[in-house]
């Protein structure tokens, strides 16, 4: 087999010994772009190479990720793929993270996989390519990590190809060099002839100087050892015993501290510091800096800084989204709903239908904005060395931070060096761009600033209160739906409208089966900064649409499984999962004896089907959620143990969102601050959670935030059932 | 000067008596395994243990700690002499980011010395601790190992 799409395998010899193979990628991005009519400077011949791995000469391999980690562990998962395809022992492999350079991009493969996830590009698609994409430069600054795409991408559509291309050529090395038969194959780390066993190391030099073959072989399913094992993670020993260095951690000789204070106005500048002289008089303050939108206090300790920042008495320039607040937003995205929409998915006509009011279900819904409140504030240090500027952050995608770094500080790209650490969680928040075009990683902006000016190495520290506060939030959303049943209980139409250029995506669309189905959103400019949010527009629309189609089950007086199932093809995947999830959570419909109900709900997000049942109380008047059930179908699982854990850390920060999280608008800013306001799932509320996951040896799916979408409309429409269906979010406002 | 037994040696600081003490930990003694997370004591990610119970040395000021056993989530254990919840977090696979989880295990240090053999609902009120990524299930699962571990 060889690759048959835009990307191909190269290989050569590395820098200091062994066997490189990467891929290149050129027709992937240049297709999509064709397809959004976008211009893009460069040739074809600007290739993309990424994404290597390296056989070295002590028959170790290597592993070089462009993957930084962030909780989601997938690196082990690509050691897994490589160990495999290139028939190694354990002890072999090795996982190291790529440098931020544009040998390693990975802007093809993300690129590439935006263009898969949409099919026919919809306007956000087409914001993201025009925003992030639309220069050949900006594509190989890219080294992404998000779109759950590390294993199903990186891992198997390219390391796995790469890796095999390479066992092809360790065998080839052996013919070529020293004779062997038609009949070498590999065990574990060696090139076998009969009896005769050369190490990969012993081949490695000579394999460099071969060709790559355009075809090889995977290794048969039967011979995988790693691929569905729950192999334990590499960086969890570090973890553990304390010696992972997250970017907070990052320390350097003769280090300053720095504590901002923004105006608190989206996009309005800070006009003034009334009390500088105070400030500047504080124990351990070494400077005030007012940069456009917000303040830093420079101090000797971090504390210090931050009592001086959070002292600050500051007036932001008069702007016209000071008079924004939730309501207003509401209203416009009601009235806009009124107004011109765009078409997302039309199937035959629903203005063929007469209406009958009597069988007329309709429903509007909403969702607020909700921050990513990692547990690692935001963070960056930055010094000079010699005349290098030095960065160090934990990001999602650190060679576009290094770009952006040498842009704000003027300097050339060769003259910044990017230092990537581990996040203290990232769930979207750390991309270097966002959805309305806001920037949101203006720290690095903030600390490179700071650092031109006063030449000492700073640590810039956000509090809480500003990471809450100047965040790119999950947008919030209005929609709202209608549907009229015959009198089998079926839906004869379906139409629903929403706010945001994500109803546009095929998050959207109902999977069910109705004849006439109208899907359209309008869209505007956001003047609140909006950003992806661990799961992206399937959160708000899973809870919209499967919200919905209970809400006609219910109508219909039929079981809300058993309705579904009604409107799918009987080997339709969300079927399958439907009908797992019911097994797998004796489902019963309606309220037991012990005053507890249960609610379904099922959607596919980032190549993964995903059935989730909640099982919920009300409890002094607020939802309880005691147990959920989840069944996911995706392929190929490359390590089950921790899919598991990414599917139940999906559910926990998707019933945070669905029980508590709002960040509502006051004044043109986010009033919460908070964990004390914008609380997250603590373990005396977090359910017992059984999760199965259902296997084949199709292509993985992905899993870090699959877990997401579907907790919150299982539990809305397990509340249905006491009679308090809820149509806003959060529930337990 | 505000003087402190820190993981068992006897050290002084020139910091002013409301510095919390999580930032004379991390900046003054470069300890940085304490994290900071929230600032108001509602996280737990900065959990160190004052003469044997935890508290959240994001809100607790300096100056109380004088003269009292501080200590912090680098005393827990090693790799060669691992802590029974550090060998417990290893095999549930508990951390995903990690960043809250040396507080989680300073919070289940002090709860494993208060009661030895903690039930479901005691691990549920001791661990008010925040993990973003949602790690629970694997926190409780490996306290109940180390706990059966640690009596045996």
């Amino acid at each position: 087999m060889s690759m048959t799409r835009r990307m191909f395998v190269i290989g050569g010899a590395a820098i200091g010994g062994g066997l490189a193979l990467g891929v290149i990628g050129v027709g992937t991005h240049l297709a999509l772009h064709d397809r959004l009519d976008v211009q893009r400077e460069g040739t074809p011949k600007d290739t993309l190479l990424n994404l290597w791995i390296r056989v070295n000469e002590d028959n170790t391999v290597t592993v070089l990720s462009p993957h930084t980690e962030m909780g989601q562990g997938a690196g082990t998962g690509l050691t897994q793929i490589v160990a495999d395809e290139l028939d190694l022992n354990w002890d072999q492999i090795k996982l190291e993270l790529a440098p931020p350079t544009t040998e390693f991009s990975n802007g093809g493969i993300f690129e590439g996989f935006v263009g898969e996830m949409v099919g026919k590009a919809p306007p956000w698609a087409e914001h993201i390519a025009r925003n992030a994409f639309n220069r050949l430069a900006d594509l190989l600054n890219m080294q992404m990590t998000g779109g759950s795409g590390s294993i199903r991408f990186t891992g198997w559509q390219v390391m796995r190809e790469a890796a095999a291309a390479a066992r092809k050529m360790l065998i080839n090395a052996a013919i070529d060099k020293h004779g062997a038969s038609a009949n070498t194959t590999t065990d574990a780390g060696f090139v076998i002839d009969g009896d005769k066993r050369w190490s990969y190391g012993e081949l490695v030099e000579h394999a460099a100087t071969l060709e790559v073959p355009e075809n090889y072989t995977h290794r048969a399913q039967s011979d995988r050892k790693f691929i569905g094992k729950a192999m334990p993670r590499h960086d969890l020993p570090e973890k553990v015993f304390n010696e992972t260095q997250y970017g907070i951690d990052r320390h350097v000789e003769g280090m300053r501290y720095a504590a901002i204070a923004h105006s608190g106005v989206f996009g309005a500048d800070v006009a003034s510091i009334e009390n500088i002289d105070e400030i500047t008089a504080m124990r351990g303050v070494i400077a005030v800096e007012k940069m456009g939108a917000s303040v830093a206090v420079i101090a000797d300790n971090p504390w210090r800084a931050e009592k001086a920042a959070k002292s600050l008495k500051l007036s932001a320039v008069s702007h016209e989204n000071s008079k924004m607040n939730s309501a207003s937003i509401e209203a416009f995205q009601r009235k806009s709903l009124q107004g011109d929409l765009t078409d997302a998915h039309t199937v035959g006509d629903v203005t063929s239908i007469k209406s009958d009011s009597s069988e007329t279900v309709e429903a509007e819904f909403w969702v607020p904005y909700l921050a990513h409140a990692t547990m690692e504030p935001m963070n960056a240090s930055a010094w000079m060395e010699e005349n290098k500027l030095h960065v160090a952050a934990g990001v999602q995608n650190p060679l576009y931070a290094r770009v952006h770094a040498a842009k704000i500080a003027d300097m050339d790209v060769d003259h910044v060096v990017f230092h990537a650490h581990s996040m203290g969680g990232g769930f979207g928040r750390r991309v270097g761009f966002s959805m309305s075009g806001d920037n949101p990683i203006m720290w690095i902006d903030e600390v490179v600033t700071l650092v031109k000016k006063h030449k000492f190495p700073i640590k810039l520290t956000w509090s809480r209160e500003a990471d809450t506060r100047q965040d790119v939030y999950r947008p919030a959303v209005l929609a709202n739906f209608s549907a009229q049943l015959d009198i089998n209980g079926k839906p004869n139409y379906w139409k629903s409208a929403s706010y945001g250029s994500e109803g546009g995506a095929p998050a959207s669309m109902t999977p069910y089966n109705v004849d006439n189905v109208q899907v359209q959103f309008a869209n505007h400019p956001s003047p609140v900064p909006t950003g992806f949010w661990r799961s992206v527009e399937n959160t708000q629309h899973a809870f919209f649409n499967e919200s919905f189609i209970d809400m006609l089950a219910e109508k219909a007086q039929i079981d809300p499984i058993e309705y579904r199932l009604s409107l799918l093809d009987k080997n339709d995947r969300h079927a399958k999962c439907l009908i797992e999830v019911a097994k797998l959570c004796n489902w019963k419909h309606g309220v037991n004896a012990d005053g507890k109900a249960m609610g379904v709900a099922v959607q596919k997000s980032f190549g993964t089907m995903v059935a989730t049942v909640a099982e919920v109380s009300i409890q002094y008047d607020k939802a309880r959620v005691h147990r959920v059930w989840i069944v996911t179908d995706s392929g190929v699982v490359v390590n089950p143990d921790s899919a598991k854990a990414q599917v139940e850390g999906g559910m926990l920060f998707g019933l945070t969102a669905a029980l508590y999280g709002r960040c509502d608008i006051e004044n043109g800013g986010v009033k919460q601050s908070n964990f004390h306001d914008y609380p997250i799932i603590k373990m005396n509320e977090a359910p017992t959670c059984h999760i199965k996951l259902l296997q084949s040896d199709n292509e993985p799916g992905g899993f870090g935030e699959v877990g997401v979408p579907t907790i919150a409309p299982a539990v809305a429409n397990a509340l249905a059932l006491f009679g308090k269906r809820p149509t806003r979010l959060p529930i337990n406002a | 000067m505000i003087s402190i037994t820190l993981n068992g040696r006897e050290q002084s600081f020139d910091v002013e008596g409301d510095m919390p003490l999580l930032w004379l930990i991390r900046e003054e003694a470069g300890l940085r395994g304490t994290k900071f997370g929230c600032g108001i004591a509602q996280c737990g990610a900065c959990t160190v243990h004052i003469d044997g119970q935890a508290v959240r040395s994001c809100v607790f000021p300096a100056i109380a700690a004088q003269d009292k056993q501080v200590n912090t989530v680098e005393t827990l254990g090693s790799k060669d002499v691992p802590h029974a919840l550090q060998t417990a977090w290893l095999k549930h696979q508990v951390p995903q980011c990690g960043y809250c989880q040396s507080g989680m295990m300073m919070a289940a240090a002090a709860l494993l010395k208060n009661i030895p053999k903690p039930s479901d609902a005691d691990i549920d009120t001791a661990m008010t601790n925040i993990c973003r990524c949602g790690t629970y299930s694997r926190v409780k699962a490996a306290i109940l190992d180390a706990a059966k571990e640690m009596s045996s």
